[in-house]
């Protein structure tokens, strides 16, 4: 077949261009990855009782880790076309957890003496980051999924940025259940968790993420 | 020739997405013959797989015309995926001495638009009669009997979602193909 009949041959009914494709199929896997490790939460660990009772905490937890899932989604759209530049959506990522960062050395200075360690570890800082990248585990699945379908210029960062989100949909699943409410904690446990998420996802995007 | 490749395809690539095939011929057409100068520059001792490169990168453009986002200059997303290729090809062939040039120093307005056809080694009408009944009848009614996705759907009793699908898929085994038979 020759190049000129190829050209007519892909042009033919070829149709529009959904609009915003890459940006909803990416929403779409997240989506139903939380959907998922809501339903984990659920069935298994349960929802914390106390939940709607924990006012500002709550808000600044879901505030963190949503703004990190949106700037993480960017990141993730940015690195899965080819030759988009992803510097501008990685240091939004950097921002959201710079300013996380400076909110946590706000309570902690301000803290009483002698409680800056348990308002970085509190109860359960040992099973936090386990529990967060357990719960991305689906999410990561459907975004890498979702991916393999796209063009990374590398599949490593692609693979990064897919782990990441997927680590803050975990992050969201698990503050059902999570009892925590300083923000120090939420910065490195929470954090920890989505950065072996995004981890694990560099190295298997570095693989699969081929075209 | 000097280059307003980017100010000529951008504006028929836009109306490509929106569905318009006259203006998609004209583009991939004018993306081919850049396709053909990216790559005959870089591979000047094997000139015979210039035109195998060039299709089996017109069918991946084609496939991944999703991920060009309209606010970034065309010919960058272009240029990324004539480079991916290339890199792949090179990876493929254990080819990488016979790269004479830098990959990336080339300045692309400066390149030659190459509008005739070479031979393409592969012929990927044959390898069309190697796909799944359904993806290539799909394939055969809507892109070379240009029937539309509803006249190819009721033909086949199959949905129009399904039809789509067929035709993508079939396109994507086509694309691995040339891909692992290189």
């Amino acid at each position: 077949m020759k190049t000129q009949e190829l050209v007519e041959l892909l042009a033919r009914r070829a149709g529009p261009v959904a609009p915003r494709f890459v940006q909803r199929r990416l929403a779409g896997a997240a989506f139903a990855g939380l959907v998922v490790a809501t339903i984990v939460v659920i069935a298994g660990p349960g929802v914390n009782p106390q939940l709607g009772a924990m006012g500002a905490p709550l808000i600044q937890k879901l505030a963190y880790i949503g703004a990190l899932a949106l700037a993480a989604g960017w990141l993730t759209d940015r690195a899965s076309r080819p030759g988009v530049p992803s510097a501008a959506a990685a240091a939004s990522v950097l921002g959201v957890v710079l300013a996380m960062a400076g909110l946590s050395l706000v309570t902690l200075i301000s803290a009483p003496a002698g409680q800056a360690s348990s308002l970085l570890l509190g109860s359960s800082w040992s099973t936090c980051p386990w529990g967060v990248a357990f719960l991305s585990l689906p999410t990561l699945g459907l975004l890498l999924w979702a991916i393999r379908t796209l063009a990374p210029s590398s599949g490593r960062v692609a693979g990064f940025a897919a782990g990441l989100l997927a680590g803050a949909v975990g992050a969201l699943a698990y503050s059902l259940y999570c009892t925590e409410t300083s923000p120090a904690f939420v910065l490195v446990w929470y954090s920890s968790g989505a950065l072996l998420s995004a981890l694990a996802g560099a190295a298997i995007g570095s693989r699969l993420l081929t075209w | 020739m000097s280059d307003d490749l980017e100010g000529r395809l951008r504006g028929l690539w836009l109306l490509a997405q929106s569905g318009d095939e006259v203006a998609y011929r004209s583009a991939l057409a004018l993306a081919a013959a850049r396709l053909r100068g990216y790559f005959l520059r870089r591979m000047r001792t094997q000139p015979d797989d210039v035109e195998d490169l060039v299709q089996e990168t017109l069918l991946t453009i084609h496939l991944q015309r999703a991920t060009y986002d309209p606010a970034l200059p065309l010919t960058a997303w272009l240029h990324a995926i004539a480079r991916h290729k290339f890199i792949d090809f090179l990876r493929r062939h254990g080819r990488s001495g016979a790269l004479h040039d830098s990959i990336d120093d080339v300045d692309e307005t400066l390149l030659p638009v190459v509008e005739h056809d070479l031979t393409a080694r592969r012929d990927i009408g044959k390898l069309l009669d190697r796909l799944p009944a359904e993806q290539r009848q799909a394939i055969l009614d809507t892109k070379i009997e240009g029937l539309s996705v509803a006249e190819s759907a009721a033909r086949s009793g199959a949905s129009e979602s399904a039809v789509k699908v067929r035709v993508h898929r079939g396109l994507q085994r086509l694309t691995a193909w040339l891909r692992s038979e290189a």
